[in-house]
């Protein structure tokens, strides 16, 4: 959308509002960019401001504590979901609310209400401190509002153009993948567009607001041929401008997508057994996500579960191996502008040249372990408490040219796309699965095989890595990550990676 | 706000919609209360506990659908949320398949969905069955030092639905739950394993110590799991393994990927599609359900469907549009929360017990795998492949003889169920997908080399 068009659609939404829009909904339409940061987080404000927030943090500790905070959300969420080439279904979600927590030591309480006011959160507060045994007394609360820092800043974010201009993108991806080949015999499209609100207060004196976006938009098209079937999956989006779509065109996503499902008619099956295996760079991070970035987070650490604990400044990985964990990579799913916890985020080298070098820490398991919060404090939403969660999490570049990784690899496995994966963070057994893969031999990427789970444990996995890339990309438009029951976006990334060894589990012997 | 106005709000706001340009309407409000205490080494470490309030309102108008939810009951944004929907509404494309039910669910006898033994249970309760399976967990065995946690909660939760035909109706029920993972340490090796029980009433639920017990007999017997060389044999899945595969299956039995060929089991209507030991079954009228309703998310009636019969395939499952697009009976699947549209969901769905002993299907494996565990993601039900990590113990001669990780077990789904051998007797409900015992002819295992 071009500057002119936004502003012409401002002016429509401003006559919207001069119809007297209530301002529970405001947030939908600022009426300009600026107007969009001038009012983040107001409707929030009008019932927690710093006054009343001091006064619910102060009940929350009456009974004693060490800590609490009250966390308020509001999201505003469009979908549209395009199936059989018809517009399926559109949704509006307006979920809001707010939570208080307090925590003593390991003990946590928890309550929130669907609810914003200053009653429903002091009531919220009472219940939240039950889980604190002491009387001990509290000094006054005072917090006070802090500028965050955002990472980046968007002119005029995606989620807010105009419905017509996202009904347009669904069907021009629907026209595409069909338009690929005749084999193609569904495309389902699903859109979901957020902007999420978020105000904390902390007994430790944090006041911030926030407001994030959030694009996603996936498309699986399906193939079937000879009673064969297959599958095909493009991902858009991330936190990104308006413009997005100009930029990069829905239609090739789509294609791609169909041409991956056509593709994998012919696919053969999978190979079994350990062997050399290559990862295509970007979200092939999912591999780092699982294998090391899950026993990085500190509750298991703090608990003793996690299989790094007590591995800080030990080897880990491979001696070619940093891992990142940036909460402020540009347009990144993970990223904000500070955690759920008023945390500014931040970029933590966890492992360098293979040496574990931090964990990534909430409030609460960081003061267990005498370390500082490294801003990865993240909830699902005010129905849940934080805990310790990677934000974008990558392998970072290597000095191999991509293409030599595969030399010498006389019978291997590449991996051009990957599913989901998941790990055991106390045995450190991990698996993710392949969408696509490919025979490697002689050297050469060959045959394309159908998917397969690959398995592995963390620590021996990541001392095979045995050649990285200097192709680093991070994925920006796919990864939710689920933890305790709690979804949240993060974003992953690596070069192109090369592993001496890993079982690879097809059904072919 | 209290539930009564929440209830009253929701009709007003319908009647709006009515009048604002909807020619159907539907309400959906859930309201209930969970609670939860986790604790470990004999210490609460979480107690958690909050009410929730949220309603979906679903349009249509000249047969366009528009859905809005929200936790926002104050009146004036419920108006202006109406307004915007419906004009999203008609950027929607009409289907002859958006109707909203026009006729109330026969009233089911009672299913006993709520336990008021489970509403009347506090907080100290909770804690005080945590701490017993913990301390039971402890007590077994000198190589559980710690767990990751005990957990014990309640839910209590409420459904209100109307639409433009049907006049309220509601359900009220209960679920409570106890979970324990202890870790088991040797040497340098540690290994957790996990046990919980769900159920509705109190009464049903497994009893604190055999919770605590199960967990650490799990957690014990992954001490010392190695992978086996990749080889084909047959392999067994316990009730719990078998019952988190049928959770993969069930996309599948989807009539929506049915219709939209992302289905392997597309075109089988009638045909064998596994052995003639499995039956299939979605059930939502059984008694004390974890997955047992009055009404589905449409307020369509629930039912008992055999979706595979003595290994042919009956029925798909169905919400009501994709009933009405394959003029049958709708199934009563059509499963929502109300911040989600329905969608085609599994009830209780199970594979029915058969009549193999379960020890019998390891006895008669000469040489095999027992899977105790799956995890990630494995079923592939547009392709009808499988690959998935799995832990167990390898079996010789019909006895468990070591430890099995780092393995992977893959196959083609239809050669898989056509291939399952043996069903065991030992189906239990746990979850609201259910499996007994069943023993696949044979599997890749891949593993070492």
């Amino acid at each position: 959308m071009s500057r002119r068009d936004f502003l012409r659609r401002g002016a429509y939404l401003t006559s919207a509002i001069a119809a007297g829009l209530p301002e529970a909904v405001s947030l939908l339409h600022p009426k300009t960019a600026d107007a969009a940061i001038m009012g983040i987080g107001q409707e929030l404000r009008d019932v927690l401001n710093e006054e009343t927030v001091n006064r619910i943090l102060q009940e929350a500790l009456a009974r004693g504590g060490d800590f609490a905070d009250v966390f308020a959300e509001q999201r505003f969420r469009t979908a549209i979901v395009l199936d059989a080439g018809k517009i399926d279904s559109v949704t509006y979600g307006y979920p809001r609310g707010a939570g208080v927590r307090v925590a003593r030591r390991n003990q946590t309480g928890y309550a929130f209400s669907d609810e914003i006011s200053y009653s429903s959160l002091l009531d919220a507060a009472r219940v939240a401190s039950t889980v604190v045994e002491t009387q001990s007394r509290t000094n006054p609360i005072d917090v006070t509002r802090r500028n965050l820092q955002p990472p980046f800043t968007l002119q005029n974010p995606e989620p807010l153009m105009l419905e017509t201009a996202k009904f347009d993108v669904l069907r021009r991806m629907d026209a595409a993948a069909r338009g690929v080949d005749p084999r193609i015999v569904s495309v389902r499209i699903e859109y979901v567009d957020e902007v999420r609100d978020v105000l904390i207060g902390t007994s430790d004196g944090v006041y911030v607001l926030d407001r994030q976006y959030l694009l996603s938009v996936s498309c699986v098209p399906a193939a079937q041929a000879g009673g064969k079937r297959g599958s095909g999956l493009a991902t858009m989006g991330g936190r990104v401008e308006a413009d997005y779509f100009v930029r990069r065109s829905p239609e090739d996503a789509a294609r791609q997508a169909a041409l991956q499902a056509v593709r994998l008619l012919d696919a053969g099956p999978a190979p079994a057994g350990p062997m050399p295996v290559v990862v295509a760079p970007g979200w092939g991070g999912v591999l780092i996500h699982e294998s090391l970035g899950h026993a990085l987070e500190g509750d298991g650490v703090r608990r003793g579960t996690s299989l790094l604990t007590g591995l800080g400044g030990t080897r880990v990985a491979s001696p070619l191996v940093r891992v990142v964990d940036d909460g402020r990579w540009p347009n990144g799913r993970g990223s904000s502008a500070a955690d759920d916890e008023g945390t500014p985020a931040q970029r933590t080298v966890a492992v360098e040249a293979g040496v574990l070098q931090s964990y990534l820490l909430d409030k609460q398991n960081a003061a267990l372990l005498g370390l500082r919060s490294t801003g990865n404090g993240r909830r699902m939403s005010y129905r849940n408490w934080p805990i310790p969660r990677m934000t974008n999490t990558y392998i970072d570049s290597g000095s191999s040219d991509p293409a030599s990784l595969l030399n010498g690899i006389a019978k291997g496995f590449y991996a051009a796309e990957l599913g989901g994966g998941s790990v055991d963070t106390t045995s450190g057994n991990f698996n993710f699965a392949v969408r696509e893969g490919y025979w490697i031999e002689n050297g050469r990427r060959t045959r394309p095989v159908r998917g397969a789970v690959l398995v592995g444990n963390s620590l021996e996995t990541m001392k095979r890595i045995e050649g990285i890339g200097s192709d680093l990309v991070i994925e920006l438009s796919r990864g939710t990550c689920g933890k305790d029951g709690q979804m949240v976006p993060v974003g992953v990334g690596q070069p192109t990676v090369r592993f001496s060894s890993i079982t690879v589990g097809g059904p072919s012997i | 706000m209290p539930r009564q106005s929440a209830v009253d709000l929701a009709e007003r706001i319908r009647i709006q919609a009515e009048r604002s340009g909807a020619q159907e309407a539907e309400t959906y409000l859930e309201s209930g209360t969970t609670t939860e205490a986790r604790l470990r080494q004999g210490q609460v470490e979480l107690f958690q506990q909050s009410s929730i309030l949220g309603l979906g309102l679903r349009v249509f108008r000249d047969r366009r659908m528009g859905f809005l939810y929200t936790t926002d009951l104050r009146e004036t944004v419920l108006n202006e949320l109406v307004n915007r929907t419906l004009a999203l509404t008609n950027m929607a494309t009409p289907r002859d398949e958006n109707k909203i039910t026009e006729t109330l669910a026969v009233t089911q006898s009672d299913l006993e969905l709520r336990d008021e033994a489970v509403v009347r249970l506090r907080p100290e309760d909770l804690i005080r069955f945590a701490r017993t399976a913990e301390e039971s967990a402890f007590a077994q065995d000198k190589r559980i030092q710690t767990t990751k946690d005990v957990r014990c909660g309640t839910a209590v939760a409420e459904v209100y639905f109307s639409n433009t035909y049907i006049a309220r109706q509601t359900y009220r029920g209960t679920t409570v739950w106890l979970s324990a993972t202890p870790v088991a340490t040797q040497g340098s090796q540690r290994r957790e394993g996990s046990f919980i029980d769900r159920k509705r009433f109190l009464a049903d639920l497994a009893r604190p110590e055999q919770i605590g017990q199960r967990a650490v007999e799990r957690a014990l017997a992954k001490l010392g799991g190695t992978p086996v060389p990749s080889v084909r044999v047959p392999v067994v899945f316990s009730a719990e393994a078998a019952g988190v595969f049928l959770q993969g299956l069930f996309a599948a039995f989807s009539a929506l990927n049915v219709l939209e060929q992302r289905s392997f089991l597309t075109g089988k209507l009638g045909q064998s599609i596994a052995s003639p030991a499995v039956t299939i079954v979605d059930d939502g009228t059984m008694r004390r359900g974890l997955g047992s309703r009055y009404f589905d998310g449409e307020g369509g009636e629930t039912n008992r469907t055999v979706a595979v019969d003595r290994g042919v395939l009956r029925q798909y499952l169905h919400s009501a549009a994709t009933a009405r697009r394959m003029n049958v009976p709708p199934t009563g699947n059509g499963l929502r929360s109300y911040d989600t549209l329905p969608a085609i969901g599994p009830t209780n769905f199970y594979i029915d017990y058969g009549s193999t002993g379960t020890d019998r299907l390891r006895r008669e494996v000469d040489r095999g795998l027992y899977v105790t565990g799956l995890a990630g993601f494995g079923v592939d039900t547009v392709s009808g492949e499988y690959s998935q990590q799995v832990e167990g113990q390898w079996i010789e001669k019909g006895e468990l003889t070591k430890p099995v990780e780092g393995v992977t077990v893959a196959g083609r789904l239809d050669e898989m169920l056509l291939g399952i051998d043996g069903v065991g007797t030992d189906l239990e409900f746990r979850s609201n997908v259910a499996s007994p015992t069943i023993r696949f002819k044979e599997l890749t295992v891949a593993g070492g080399a």
